[in-house]
């Protein structure tokens, strides 16, 4: 879909496939189609006919990824867009053509900025996405069809803008039936075991007889909001308040349903078609649009508004209801602990990245550094607690360090030990606590005796108490080893 | 006229009073619990609308876990009216250890920092929180405007900070931590490890000791003392204390310490 341009005059544009060993035209764009090519047609053919045409390769991914970043920038039109096959795209606009001011200003503005970069393209609005499919490929350019007037609209269309298959399509020219206005008084069942029941379901689902599933890009979410400016803004603080305004927009429908969300998303539409978006996260669901925009605005900062921001448009995800009543109440006194803290919570996460806060709950492993798991902070408190029987070190080197260490007995905790270049004398000592490896973890090899770990808590001339550990036992092979793992403070 | 003079002089002090202290309402105080010890501060305790600095002693400097029990035994009353948050860059705090020594984990939010101005701007955002009755820092000490910031953020809900200075690591072992010349901070502590008493039946390890020094508490007094971890069902005290350093500016200097005691 790209078009050339050579000097003043854009020379016909074709692209390639290797077929068999034979090269053939895979597309043609408007230019080469006016002179008589078509897809199909053999390269050496088309380039006797057409000397001076351009020829690229086809590239099905590039495609590809061209439709998917189209489809994205359909959002601005309606957040349920769905991949059509190659070369289409089926928009969900129910409820969302209000904000051009109708349907036709929307078809006529969706194809007006497509044509802008160059991407010549067919469009139809109708009821069913079998009958918008039909109109946009075989009808008139940019049909609106009044609602229940896909009937009357598709009769006049040939019948293979009823998506059918290859072999019906072929059929059907053969029995007579060119237009589709020409099945609508046959017998079904006999269409039907004629050219199977794919071919009545195709039929009913363009006429809105029958459901038609579409899969889309984003799951549908009636969660959203858009607002348009007459000029491109680009200024900062202009950012910043259309954000806090689409956000006002989506907190107050949110707030109409008694409803709150916890996943924001406002995304920045530039002229050029790239889209920015900015996320804000809440740790509880909430709506209050003032503090989202407090979340929202320090990030602008990645949004490059380049020749200017057109559309902003809002979604909200994680929608749950919320009661109305904790909006009255004085925030110091009446809320609970939690609604004071989730704004502290979600600044700290929204700057920070949500791996950075959390509470440390237990688990239940004796295996030290994986006794602690971490939780959101806001998080119902955990059940189960650690063994206070089990003393730990209030610091846990995230690897034991080697340690020298000079024990009596094999057995029993070294009387002194050297670590990080200083010799400590052991003066009192608890333990041993045997920690073995967890063996439905790890490998068997792993979980061996040669693995176990005896911890030794000691206390040395000093007063500093240290967690150490010989791995390993006596008289198994390899001599046992000593690490520190913890301080004890 | 002696008389009043003398009436004038209390009349000139009560408006000196006045103007120091401002528009603030007088704070509560977290109290040790021995009068020896809160006889050192102006209000018969830790006051609470202020932060203050504690240093590791000696090796502590580095690895931070007495210094960190402390804090976590100092702060096990607080966190029955609030959540305490702990910023810091390393992940090397182990709650389990905490809760050991009675500190209810389920109250306590960490937060890892990637720089030290990190540690410092969180520290005051989450004492700017209702709901937040203490939040600890591991950083480097802090310049004077950063200080001075701590503590408007501390006066605003009366929260306590506590800053715990912690050198990185890879420093060399001489090096102490970073000094500012003066601090906005109110008491500056000094904290390390201490070599316990007898096990009730002589097996094991006895509750572990600190010696703690309170090297600068403005409007009080210095002092040192060797104090004791009480278990939670023993008083609402964390601490007990077992003795007084007989002169702790002699014994604070640094070669000499370990001998002392």
């Amino acid at each position: 879909m790209r078009s050339i341009r050579r000097g003043q005059v854009r020379a016909p544009l074709a692209l390639l496939v290797s077929e068999r060993g034979t090269r053939r035209l895979a597309a043609v764009d408007d230019r080469a189609r006016t002179l008589g090519l078509f897809p199909g047609q053999k390269a050496a053919d088309a380039l006797a006919l057409v000397p001076d045409l351009l020829t690229f390769d086809h590239d099905p991914a590039a495609d590809r990824a061209a439709l998917e970043a189209l489809s994205d920038w359909c959002v601005r039109f309606s957040p349920a867009v769905a991949i059509d096959g190659d070369d289409g795209l089926l928009l969900d606009i129910t409820g969302t053509d209000h904000l051009w001011g109708g349907e036709g200003a929307m078809l006529v503005d969706l194809v007006a900025r497509l044509a802008r970069w160059g991407v010549p393209a067919r469009a139809a609005i109708a009821d069913t996405a079998g009958a918008a499919w039909g109109l946009a490929r075989f009808g008139e350019d940019l049909a609106v069809v009044p609602p229940g007037g896909q009937r009357q609209a598709l009769s006049d269309l040939p019948v293979a803008a009823l998506r059918l298959d290859e072999a019906a399509e072929a059929q059907l020219p053969r029995l007579g039936l060119h237009r589709v206005g020409q099945l609508y008084g046959l017998p079904r069942a006999q269409l039907a075991k004629r050219f199977g029941l794919a071919f009545t379901t195709r039929l009913d689902q363009a006429l809105g007889a029958a459901a038609e599933a579409l899969t889309f890009r984003r799951p549908a979410n009636p969660w959203f909001d858009r607002l348009a400016f007459f000029e491109p803004i680009s200024a900062p603080e202009d950012m910043a308040r259309v954000a806090a305004d689409a956000l006002a927009l989506i907190c107050a429908r949110l707030e109409a349903e008694g409803r709150g969300a916890k996943r924001f998303e406002v995304v920045f539409h530039r002229l050029d078609g790239q889209a920015f978006p900015v996320r804000a996260g809440l740790a509880r669901i909430g709506r209050d649009a003032q503090r989202l925009a407090k979340l929202v605005v320090p990030k602008l900062d990645k949004v490059d508004p380049g020749f200017g921001i057109e559309v902003v448009t809002v979604h909200a995800a994680g929608v749950e209801p919320l009661a109305a009543v904790q909006a009255g109440l004085d925030k110091a006194s009446g809320a609970g602990l939690d609604e004071t803290l989730a704004p502290l919570i979600d600044r700290l996460v929204n700057r920070l990245g949500e791996a950075r806060v959390w509470r440390a709950d237990p688990y239940e492993s004796h295996v030290p550094e994986r006794s602690v798991v971490r939780a959101a902070p806001l998080d119902p408190p955990p059940a189960a607690a650690w063994d206070p029987d089990r003393p730990r070190p209030v610091r846990l080197f995230k690897r034991p360090e080697a340690i020298t260490a000079l024990a009596k007995v094999p057995d029993d905790p070294p009387v002194s030990f050297t670590w990080r270049g200083r010799s400590h004398r052991v003066r009192r000592a608890e333990g041993p606590e045997r920690i073995a490896q967890e063996w439905w973890r790890v490998e068997l090899d792993e979980t061996g005796p040669g693995k176990v770990r005896d911890y030794y808590r000691v206390e040395d001339d000093a007063g500093g108490r240290y967690w150490i550990f010989r791995q390993g036992l006596f008289g198994s092979g390899e001599a046992p080893k000593w690490w520190i793992h913890g301080l004890f403070g | 006229m002696a008389g009043s003079r003398e009436a004038r002089l209390a009349a000139l002090r009560g408006r000196i009073a006045a103007i120091e202290a401002g528009t603030r309402t007088p704070t509560p105080v977290l109290p040790f619990g021995d009068p020896t010890i809160d006889g050192c501060f102006p209000g018969g305790g830790l006051p609470l609308g202020a932060w203050h600095e504690v240093v590791g002693a000696g090796l502590e400097g580095e690895t931070g876990a007495a210094p960190a029990a402390f804090i976590g035994l100092l702060l096990r009353p607080l966190a029955a009216t609030g959540v305490v948050v702990w910023v810091a860059r390393r992940t090397d705090l182990f709650v389990p250890g905490l809760f050991g020594l009675g500190f209810p984990a389920q109250r306590l939010i960490q937060v890892r920092a990637r720089d030290e101005a990190e540690v410092l701007s969180v520290l005051e955002d989450a004492l700017s929180t209702a709901g937040v009755s203490a939040a600890v820092g591991e950083a480097q000490a802090p310049d004077l405007t950063a200080g001075r910031r701590l503590q408007l953020a501390c006066e605003k809900r009366g929260g306590l900070g506590l800053l715990l200075h912690r050198r990185p690591y890879g420093g060399r072992a001489g090096e102490g931590p970073r000094t500012v010349s003066g601090s906005a901070s109110f008491s500056r502590w000094r904290v390390g490890p201490q070599p316990s008493g007898a096990p009730p039946d002589d097996i094991g390890l006895g509750p572990p000791r600190w010696r703690v020094e309170l090297e600068r508490c403005r409007g009080g007094r210095s002092g040192g003392w060797i104090l004791e971890a009480q278990e939670a069902g023993h008083g609402p005290h964390p601490f007990r204390l077992v003795s007084q350093l007989a002169d702790h500016d002699v014994a604070s200097a640094e070669p000499g310490w370990r001998k002392a005691g």
